[in-house]
């Protein structure tokens, strides 16, 4: 039972990293109808800011965060303007190959500056973790628990609660007609790359103490996060967050009980199983429901 | 000088000419009827004054300035609403975000657009019950209350609606029709109907198009009565709606 609780909250803490990645993989879905094959290089460029500054400058760890964010959404903007908007008026084929080739060319700058050699970050915190009866209590997957729960929080204050969030929720239903109200359809797809590369930095940076920081950690996270999106749904936030808690949690205890090295396996097959029995994921009806 | 005035417009899509010289002129605090069979480029002429489709030449004149090019988000803002053919309602919005997004042309505070919508209710009581139901869930007649409700809440000097019968039960078509007659106190329409008998009896002014090219234009009256060309392009919708 101790390994259970154990295992439960390792789990949900590398859930978390692929519930953040996989809610960006959604928004950016919903706004533009293109899945963005770059969004793990988001985390993976904001952990290697996070050693630039924090690591290679020794500046504060709280500035180097507010940097790398900053960058981040900076470098939301220009893949917006670079990647997608020459694009927007395409079919979603040449987007979705233009956001290959952004993540290529994201993952070999890093690699000609840092070359293959993964890099180290430290924790947030200088504490370890806590002992909370049974089960040990890692400071950074508390770390990650926490910043993902106020996101989510925040996710569906923003979404259901503001003119804004509305604006965005019409605009990735129907674009010509929220143009027809007044809404500027590019100022929101630019708010939602924004938004979607800040997600993303922010689980690279969060979970890079946990891994190394390293050009590959992008593509994992992605394809998990992936298959996250795909279980709880495509395109559903509730189902992106849900669904990559799930596989968190699956990968961790077949790692436990079944076998370590086949740890990346479980997560694919269980989205095999997904695909095969529940094609349209645990919040399925509802994506029907909006066509 | 008319509040719409449209002189030779031209729209192509590709090889296809959908409009070939289109000339109405709208009055403010008129409604005018644009009626057609299908495809003879009613909903690209809305289309192309709400700056969905790009004149391939004419002029679009609103009062008096040239709008002809201009994108949608910057005409609405100028005060042209369009309620587009199909309603075009947020289906995973609730009814009441909806109409406040209608609002997205003008500044104004949340809480002062989220009173609007809920004056909007005054005028159409048939949704009020249904403020916080999502879009998907309605029918067709409060679909189109929701999209006429949504298109009002832009203040616009000009309401373009297509085809706002389209689909709907006959008593549904006639309380659309009484709301139309009531904005008309306030607002200028452009209306778009295959329905011409319930088109025209709100209109003060109809115009006929036919492949592209109005062919006829005039007085309600005048319409039906002439005699071969209501025959023609009137009445056989007229006896099948009837």
């Amino acid at each position: 039972m101790d390994l259970v609780l154990q295992l439960l909250f390792t789990g949900i803490g590398i859930g978390a990293v692929y519930a953040l990645v996989a809610l960006g993989f959604v928004l950016i879905f919903r706004a533009t109808n293109v899945v963005n094959f770059a969004q793990g290089e988001f985390s993976m460029v904001a952990a290697y800011l996070m050693v630039v500054f924090a690591v290679d400058h020794g500046w504060p760890y709280w500035l180097s965060f507010l940097i790398a964010l900053g960058g981040m959404a900076l470098l939301g903007v220009i893949f917006n303007l670079g990647v997608y908007y020459p694009l927007r008026h395409r079919t979603f084929l040449p987007v979705i190959i233009a956001t290959i080739g952004a993540s290529i060319l994201l993952s070999n700058s890093v690699l000609a500056i840092y070359g293959p050699q993964p890099q180290v970050l430290q924790g947030w915190f200088e504490t370890p973790g806590i002992q909370l009866g049974p089960v040990y209590l890692d400071s950074q997957y508390l770390l990650i628990i926490a910043v993902t729960i106020a996101l989510v929080i925040f996710n569906y204050w923003f979404f259901e609660k503001t003119l804004l969030g509305k604006k965005l929720q019409a605009t990735s239903q129907d674009k010509e007609m929220a143009s027809l109200l007044g809404i500027s359809v590019s100022t929101m797809i630019m708010i939602t790359f924004i938004y979607s590369a800040v997600l993303g930095g922010l689980a690279g940076i969060l979970v890079a103490p946990v891994l190394f920081v390293s050009i590959q950690m992008g593509s994992t996270i992605a394809l998990k996060a992936f298959a996250a999106t795909i279980i709880g749904g495509f395109g559903d936030v509730a189902g992106a967050i849900i669904g990559g808690l799930a596989l968190g949690v699956i990968e961790t205890f077949g790692a436990a009980y079944i076998s370590v090295p086949y740890k990346d396996g479980f997560a694919f097959l269980v989205l095999v199983a997904f695909l095969i029995f529940r094609p349209q994921g645990i919040f399925g009806e509802r994506v029907a429901e909006k066509a | 000088m008319p509040l719409l005035e449209i002189r030779n417009l031209v729209v192509r899509y590709g090889e296809i000419e959908a409009l070939r010289g289109v000339t109405i002129a709208v009055e403010a605090g008129q409604v005018v009827t644009l009626l057609g069979a299908n495809g003879a480029g009613k909903s690209t002429t809305l289309r192309a004054i709400s700056g969905l489709a790009k004149p391939t030449s004419g002029e679009i004149l609103f009062d008096g300035e040239s709008i002809a090019g201009l994108g949608p988000e910057a005409i609405v803002r100028l005060g042209i609403s369009h309620v587009p053919e199909g309603r075009r309602v947020f289906p995973g919005l609730t009814v009441k975000e909806n109409i406040m997004l209608g609002a997205s042309n003008r500044k104004a505070s949340s809480a002062q657009i989220s009173r609007e919508a809920d004056a909007m209710f005054d005028l159409f009581p048939d949704i009020r019950a249904f403020a916080d139901a999502l879009g998907w869930t309605l029918s067709g007649g409060q679909l189109q209350m929701v999209a006429v409700a949504r298109g009002l809440m832009a203040k616009p000097r000009l309401l373009l609606l297509d085809e706002p019968s389209l689909g709907l039960a006959p008593v549904i078509v006639q309380a659309v029709f009484r709301i139309i007659s009531q904005i008309r106190k306030d607002t200028t329409v452009l209306l778009v109907e295959q329905n011409a008998r319930m088109g025209l009896s709100v209109a003060d002014h109809g115009f006929v198009l036919e492949t592209g090219r109005i062919v006829l234009g005039g007085k309600p009256d005048e319409l039906w009565g002439n005699e071969a060309i209501a025959a023609a392009y009137l009445g056989g919708h007229a006896k099948a709606s009837a």
